[in-house]
């Protein structure tokens, strides 16, 4: 609704009130916001840039043997590392909204938002809209240097696209993980606990090794309940054959699950600022 | 019958911090209500409770007529909020800044655009508006707070402390705007201070808040009326001084402590009419008048009358390790986090 509507005065007259302002237009101009902010400061891109790519010759290098494995779903290594690489990078890409979230309630700026009269969602919508457009420079880098090095992608074009949406996905989830930790918190000084969550998410998944190698032990269980481990199963779908219906469902469903979990965690923090 | 700002019983406390204890406030339409009060003594609270930004505790407020609980977003479509810390982005330009307040707002792109300038204009910012805010001086960020504050054409304005850490020059220039605001616009407007003097030639009405409550309220005026007769301050020759001193007492008023042991001070209850008396009454005793001065009573004496301390050099006080001021320690980290907020 963005008509005025007159409001009871002490006179009996009518006094204009200012209009309502909507979900998108307001989520937009927040990510146009922190885009301006990351392009102003673009020291805040090289960690993003760098760790993706650290990850892939780190883990290309350290589990190159992997492929020797009997039955291991590709001889190219990179194609095995660079999904789990992008989600990772995507994660903390991910994070970047809620370390702004941090920023703004620690200088007051958050107040101007809350200020505003638009439905609380936009603010939320606004911080997850940034960590989803963050998850391309991961997917991009890593994509790009995985083709570069000439290594082929099975699953084309369309391997591409649903690594980018679980990219996506995951750094919505970082996002909201954060952001409840910060509304919480208060601060962007919270920004070690919200990586140690996100990184131990990602690591007991089957990051590295085949989730069959890891049986009796308690990383194959920690690796079997975790939600990350079916958005790599869909985001490496496409890097080590086609890409399949068995293996984007879960991906979907888990990340869905994850975002309207953590969605609850960070919508119950955010009530708690308006306290 | 509704006003732009109504509150009974407002209440808020932090554990076990009464930070606001019942305030009852009564703003009328278009005057500007001054909120005058020492460190910690609860104005930044209480505003945050009437813009929506905090919960009470306690009692209630309406806002332009809706209820600052219920009916939030009715009432944060009806004010504008200058809120102390003045928290602008200092990455982005004052233009850009004015763009996304509008947005925030609800208002479209063209009006926003045309609003923006016009705010600019109006604050003496134009030069500056594509300029990043991290440059401004401090006087620019509180401009600039103000302008996006009016973005949307409040019918209230809440500005906590606008004038703090600002030089005279700045300060009188912001007075200015918030008077040419009141009067063109009719634009009702609650400001909270510290200064007596920002009280006094801004506010047609004050409420003085210590220890979060209404420790009295009404014109300036009338406040200082009440404190009563103005103080006479003068000095005479040694010889006659104990003579003059009786006789000023017991015929003028009451004596009240003087500056100096040699000056002679008496609260004048016929006020300033009577001076012309006193000078007679000397005259008549042949005691020589060196010097003499009427001081008015002060908002000052109003706060000393209510709570028995000075407000005045309450924070020089307070950084002597006299706690006099009734700082509380907490509020001291608050003004340093101000501090951060302004230059990060
Ligand atoms: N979020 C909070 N948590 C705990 N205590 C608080 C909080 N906000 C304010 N207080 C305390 O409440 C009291 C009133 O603070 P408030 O900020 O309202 O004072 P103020 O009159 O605005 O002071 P100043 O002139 O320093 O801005 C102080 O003791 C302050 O420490
Ligand atoms: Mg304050």
């Amino acid at each position: 609704m963005t008509a005025t509507s007159p409001t009871p005065t002490a006179a009996g007259l009518t006094r204009p009130v200012g209009p309502a302002a909507g979900v998108v237009p307001v989520a937009l101009a927040l990510i146009r916001r922190s885009l301006l902010g990351t392009v102003r400061i673009p020291a805040t891109f090289i960690p993003m840039i760098v760790m993706p790519l650290f990850f892939v010759i780190a883990f290309g290098g350290a589990f190159s043997s992997v492929t020797l494995l009997p039955g291991f779903p590709t001889d190219n290594i990179l194609n095995w590392v660079a999904p789990f690489s992008v989600l990772q990078g995507a994660s903390f890409a991910g994070f970047g909204s809620a370390f702004g979230a941090g920023r703004d309630l620690e200088n007051g700026f958050f107040d101007r938002l809350l200020l505003a009269p638009s439905p609380r969602l936009a603010l939320i919508l606004g911080a997850l809209g940034y960590s989803a457009l963050r998850a391309f420079v991961p997917t991009v880098i890593v994509v790009s240097a995985v083709l570069l090095t000439g290594a082929t992608v099975p699953g084309g074009v369309l391997a591409i696209a649903v690594l980018l949406l679980a990219a996506m996905g995951v750094a919505v989830s970082a996002g909201l993980w954060g952001l409840g930790v910060v509304y919480r918190t208060r601060t962007q000084r919270s920004g070690g606990l919200i990586q140690v969550g996100i990184f131990t998410a990602m690591f007991l998944s089957v990051g590295l090794v085949p989730l069959s190698q890891m049986e009796g032990t308690w990383l194959y269980w920690a690796a079997r309940v975790n939600p990350i481990t079916a958005v790599l199963g869909m985001a490496r779908s496409g890097f080590v054959g086609d890409v399949t219906v068995d293996a984007v469902l879960p991906g979907v469903g888990a990340l869905a699950a994850m975002i309207g979990l953590l969605g609850w965690f960070a919508w119950r923090g955010f009530r708690r600022l308006e306290g | 019958m509704s006003l732009p700002i109504q509150a009974a019983g407002l209440r808020r406390s932090f554990g076990d911090l009464v930070a606001v204890d019942g305030v009852d406030l009564e703003v009328r339409e278009g005057e500007i209500f001054g909120f005058l009060g020492p460190n910690g003594a609860g104005k930044s609270t209480t505003v945050r409770m009437l813009t929506t930004l905090l919960r009470p505790t306690g009692g209630w407020a309406r806002v332009a007529g809706h209820d600052v609980v219920t009916d939030a977003d009715l009432v944060r479509r009806s004010i504008g909020v200058a809120l102390q810390d003045a928290a602008i982005d200092p990455l982005m330009t004052g233009n850009e800044l004015l763009r996304l307040q509008a947005t925030l707002h609800g208002i479209g792109r063209i009006e926003a655009k045309r609003r923006g300038a016009e705010l600019l204009e109006r604050v003496g910012l134009t030069a500056a508006g594509d300029r990043r805010v991290g440059g401004y001086s401090g006087g620019m960020r509180r401009r600039l707070d103000l302008a996006l504050s009016l973005v949307h054409a409040p019918a209230v304005l809440f500005l906590d402390e606008p004038t703090t850490g600002l030089d005279p020059m700045s300060r009188i220039a912001l007075w200015e705007e918030v008077r040419s605001l009141n009067a063109e616009n009719g634009t009702t407007v609650l400001l909270t201070t510290q200064y007596l003097e920002e009280a006094d030639q801004l506010a047609g009405r004050i409420a003085i808040i210590d220890r979060g409550r209404i420790v009295s309220e009404g014109t300036p005026q009338t406040l200082k009326a009440q404190v009563g007769a103005p103080t006479l301050v003068l000095r005479v020759d040694a010889g006659h001084r104990d003579e003059a001193r009786a006789v000023l007492s017991g015929r003028f008023g009451t004596e009240r402590p003087a500056p100096t042991p040699e000056a002679i001070a008496v609260g004048l209850d016929g006020g300033a009419g009577a001076v012309a008396d006193v000078v007679r009454v000397l005259d008549e005793l042949g005691a020589e008048l060196e010097a003499m001065e009427l001081h008015e009573p002060s908002l000052d004496d109003v706060f000393a009358e209510a709570t028995g301390r000075r407000l005045e050099g309450a924070e020089e006080a307070t950084t002597d390790g006299d706690d006099e001021g009734g700082t509380e320690p907490a509020a001291e980290g608050r003004r340093g986090r101000r501090r951060r907020g302004g230059t990060s």
